[in-house]
């Protein structure tokens, strides 16, 4: 999943400033979702995006070669490598979300059900507020970055 | 008594759950999962067990607002077959366990045949015509994969082919006289639920009324023959019989358990299950011509087979057509003719399908001619196959011999019946065709227990010992056939075998009038009457002519061989020509176009149609009190689209389309939507960068469209557009009284009041996202498990398609 074409400097550098800023973005949505526009499934897209935004100028490889300083894993393999973990990372998802459920079940209320808590008084921001919720938006985020992920992968290996 | 409701769910969700564990049960025992599904089938065998003695129905409510349930039965047939199905099931698995030893795709293998048996289970249990239709259908399904085991030759994936379109297209005349049914039982008086068989409230329990309303609305014959063909094409009577010797492709243990102990006896089953209600002179013309010309036709074809499991193909055919023919006679006699006969062929066929599955592992070849005194190897293999080789014939005092005479019992009475009543002649027919029928049957037999005896032949090399796996369940399934033909034998001096009898009973009244009783018990005849003269005859003749056995089968061959006698030719060609005809180059072009016009075409016609079934009324379109800038994003979006059908190349289309994305990301920020509006932006900006990706792999522009093309893709799209907008119209315009949006913006928030800690309410400002992770996470939860789901099964489509199954 290369351009044919070597990208130009401008694109490669635009692209160095603007994945991180795309990330730190992508969690700040996920943080305020529950009282601002944001959530996990929106946070999860635009991590997504930032990864593509690498792939499509950098190559499939740089992000193992570069960033995680490794061999490159072969293509189509499922068995280890990056795609296996990108599924990981969606299954370990699946996994909080339908937790997060299951820990309610486990408190005597029904399942998924969510509280809230309050912690005060803090040093600085007075109160904070405390959503279990949130551990449920963390296994939404995860899960569509490890899918897309490995769907995108995957696609592009191809 | 009434039937125990954990029993009968056990029974029918076990093997399904085995069937889902089997993959990784594989990955830990390998070749030993064999003994998994032994000890599965054991479990099943055990809650039928439990269910011994039981009748009544299990309703299970599903959507009680609706009325929709699953209904389940218990009464004898219900678990004869239940029995049969996971009894053999114990004794087929453990002997997978040494026949599959090195096959391929045994993972598959033991799962398919799992489901399968929960399939036939369900069969055999449901109470409702819906559920038994899925469970019958789901058999033909694993009976296919099952068939095309071997999936790379050619000759399976014919056989498998052949199978899944006879049944399956049989299944479909089913339904539709299921449909037939239920329509006049709704009609019916005391019918609680009209597509309940069986049970208080049943079709069954009304059979009289049924049947007086179905003749009312001159669909008696028809439902008749629509129910016929599902069971004959089920059953491989004439002319569906031709399946069954394909189906021999399968592996033997496949065979055996399939195709001839459980999943052909589906057929009868169903003739069993509807004999009570539509038993009438219609009901045994067609039954006992049906029934008895597959015995005779596919008897002689016996005798003309070259491989020892084609011929005890056709001979299943043939026993089956028997039992066809005993439940078409319109006494008790035909009843018992029946149930016994399902039991006792069971019995002794599922013995020699492991036979054959045996002398093929372990002689190396299933030519009959080729084969010849093995008892001197296999002696307690020849033991069991003269125990259910001369049972099959009809000999005395084995188990098929009761079982026959019982048939020609009813069939004689039956004739003389019919005549004494003023009707034909013609009726005489039947005991001559049963006589005519069971000579060969002797005589085929007699050949396959021969196979032990007499000289070996030179090239048959050396013939190895089989595993014990192999042999034992071979053996008890012969050592069972004996009880209970030694049964008939000690019944003669009044011990009878009291457990077998007392279940036949209730097997037979399963198919009697309801409310019917009659005692049932066999044994050996002590006075001279027509029916033990034309046992007699059968047995004469065929010891008499079996000296000639060779000249005999070189006629059948020869008659066999003319192409307008063969149900094959007729099948052959007529897929053939289908195969040739313009209507499959017009229908499956292999264009993802054809078939995504078609999907599109489809869906609107149904959902326009469905809004003029139910006279919905578009409502008026309000444009006036629209905010001017609504107006101003939402036509560029207009343009936008125009825009993407003119673009003259990709790079263009692609971007006109995201002018599209975005103005509605901003029409959803005028809307005041914050939330939409980020995913909108963010999905548009992802699938901009991708289409960048390919764009680059694509011819710059788009060739020429001619006009018919692009005249045709218009008209689609507008279909399509028509339907998405009176869609969105009608959908929007029916708001709900209780409105939910106030309560969702009352418990989003924090409440004025409130603990520290608390559960009741959401306590976010963010209203949409309390809705996804909190008020319906649930749904958030399976809208995530899809997501996983689409990414694993792009990881299936494109990384493991080269893998295929060897693991």
């Amino acid at each position: 999943m290369t351009l044919d074409r070597e990208p130009t400097v401008v694109a490669r550098t635009v692209t160095r400033l603007v994945v991180p800023l795309i990330l730190v973005t992508a969690i700040a949505l996920l943080f305020q979702g529950h009282n601002l526009p944001g959530g996990g499934f929106i946070a999860g897209v635009l991590t997504v995006t930032a990864f593509v935004l690498v792939y499509v100028i950098f190559g499939l490889d740089y992000l193992e070669t570069e960033l995680l300083d490794r061999e490159p894993s072969a293509r189509y393999e499922t068995e280890s490598g990056i795609i296996r973990e990108y599924g990981q990372v969606g299954a370990v998802g699946l996994a909080v979300a339908a937790g997060s459920g299951i820990a309610a079940i486990a408190l005597g209320y029904p399942f998924l059900t969510q509280s809230v808590a309050f912690v005060e008084p803090l040093p600085v921001y007075d109160s904070l507020e405390v959503a279990s919720a949130l551990v449920f938006d963390l296994g939404v985020y995860a899960v569509v970055v490890g899918a897309l992920l490995t769907i995108v992968a995957e696609v592009g290996a191809e | 008594m009434q039937p125990s409701g954990t029993a009968l769910f056990v029974v029918l969700a076990l093997p399904f759950l085995g069937a889902a564990l089997t993959p990784l049960v594989y990955r830990i025992l390998g070749e030993r999962t064999a003994y998994f599904a032994a000890a599965v089938a054991a479990g099943c065998l055990a809650a039928v067990g439990a269910l011994y003695g039981t009748e009544g129905t299990v309703v299970v409510e599903w959507i009680p607002s609706y009325g929709v349930e699953l209904a389940f039965y218990v009464d004898g047939l219900a678990l004869l077959i239940g029995t049969l199905a996971s009894g053999v099931g114990v004794l087929v698995f453990t002997y997978s366990g040494g026949y599959m030893h090195g096959e391929p795709g045994q993972l598959k293998y033991y799962a398919t045949l799992l489901a399968f048996m929960g399939s036939m289970l369900g069969v055999a249990f449901a109470a409702d015509l819906i559920a038994l239709f899925v469970f019958w259908e789901l058999t033909s399904v694993s009976s296919f994969l099952l068939i095309g085991h071997y999936q790379d030759t050619e000759s399976s994936q014919y056989a498998a082919r052949k199978s899944m379109l006879i049944t399956v297209a049989g299944g479909l005349f089913m339904l539709v006289g299921f449909v037939l049914l239920r329509d006049a039982a709704t009609a019916v008086e005391g019918v609680e639920s009209a597509y309940r068989l069986s049970g208080d409230g049943g079709m069954l329990h009304h059979a009289d009324a049924m049947v007086d309303q179905l003749r009312a609305e001159g669909l008696f014959v028809p439902v008749l023959l629509l129910v016929g063909m599902g069971a004959a094409t089920k059953s491989a009577q004439v002319p569906f019989h031709i399946w069954l010797p394909n189906a021999m492709e399968a592996p033997t243990p496949v065979s055996a358990f399939l195709h001839s102990a459980t999943m052909v006896k589906a057929g009868v089953y169903l003739v069993g299950r509807f004999r009570p209600l539509l038993l009438t002179d219609e009901w045994t013309l067609v039954f006992g011509v049906l029934g008895l010309a597959t015995m005779t036709v596919t008897a002689i074809l016996a005798v003309g087979a070259s491989d020892i499991k084609e011929l005890l193909a056709y001979s299943t055919a043939s026993h089956l057509g028997l039992i066809v023919a005993g439940y078409g006679m319109s006494n008790y006699l035909g009843a018992e003719t029946g149930a016994f006969h399902i039991l006792n062929h069971a019995l002794f066929k599922a013995a020699l399908f492991l036979v054959a599955g045996i002398v093929a592992h372990e002689a190396g070849t299933r030519a009959i001619d080729e084969l010849g005194g093995l008892a001197e190897d296999l002696p307690l293999t020849a033991a069991v196959t003269v125990i259910a080789g001369l049972g099959m014939a009809g000999v005395p005092p084995f188990n098929g011999f009761y079982s026959k005479e019982f048939l020609f019992h009813a069939v004689y009475e039956t004739a003389e019946a019919s005549v004494a009543d003023g009707g034909s002649v013609l009726w005489w027919a039947l005991p001559v065709v049963a006589v005519f029928g069971s000579v060969f049957t002797f005589l085929y037999s007699i050949r396959f227990v021969m196979l032990f005896f007499g000289e070996k032949p030179d090239e048959l090399g050396e013939v190895h010992a089989p595993p014990v796996a192999m042999t034992a369940p071979a053996a008890v399934l012969g050592a069972l056939a004996l009880v209970v033909g030694l049964g008939g034998v000690t019944g003669t001096f009044g011990v009878h075998l009291t457990p077998v009898e007392e279940f036949v009973k209730s097997v037979m009244e399963s198919s009697l009038a309801h409310g019917n009783e009659h005692k049932f018990s066999y044994y050996l005849p002590t006075e001279v009457t027509p029916w033990l003269i034309m046992s007699a005859v059968t047995i004469g003749v065929g010891a008499v002519t079996y000296p000639f056995f060779d000249r005999i089968r070189d006629s059948v061959r020869a008659v066999r061989g003319v192409d307008p006698l063969r149900a094959n030719w007729y099948y052959d060609g007529a897929t053939e020509t289908l195969d040739r005809s313009t209507v499959i180059d017009i229908v499956q072009t292999g264009h993802l176009r054809t078939y995504a016009i078609a999907l599109s075409l489809a869906t609107s016609a149904l959902t326009l149609g469905a809004y003029a079934a139910a006279s919905v009324s578009l409502p008026a379109l309000e444009l006036a009190g629209l905010a001017p800038a609504l107006l101003v994003v939402l036509g560029v979006a207009v343009v936008g689209a125009v825009a993407v059908a003119a673009a003259p190349s990709h790079i263009s289309g692609v971007l006109t389309l995201s002018i599209l994305g975005f103005m509605v990301a901003i029409f959803y920020i005028l809307a005041s939507a914050p939330d939409l509006a980020l995913t909108q932006l963010v999905i548009e900006t992802l699938v901009l960068v991708i289409f960048l990706l390919v764009l680059d792999k694509l011819p710059a522009f788009y060739g020429t469209v001619d006009r018919v093309r692009a005249g045709r893709d218009a008209v689609v799209a507008a279909v399509v557009g028509v339907t998405v907008t009176v869609t969105v119209l009608v959908s929007t315009a029916a708001t709900p009284h209780d409105v939910i949006a106030q309560y969702l913006l009352t418990y989003a928030g924090v409440p004025e009041i409130h603990d520290p800690i608390f559960v009741d309410a959401g306590g976010g400002g963010n209203v949409v996202n309390v809705i996804l992770v909190d008020f319906r996470a649930f749904d958030t939860l399976g809208e995530i498990s899809v997501v996983a789901m689409a990414a694993l099964s792009v990881i299936t489509l494109i990384a493991m398609r080269e893998r295929g199954e060897t693991q």
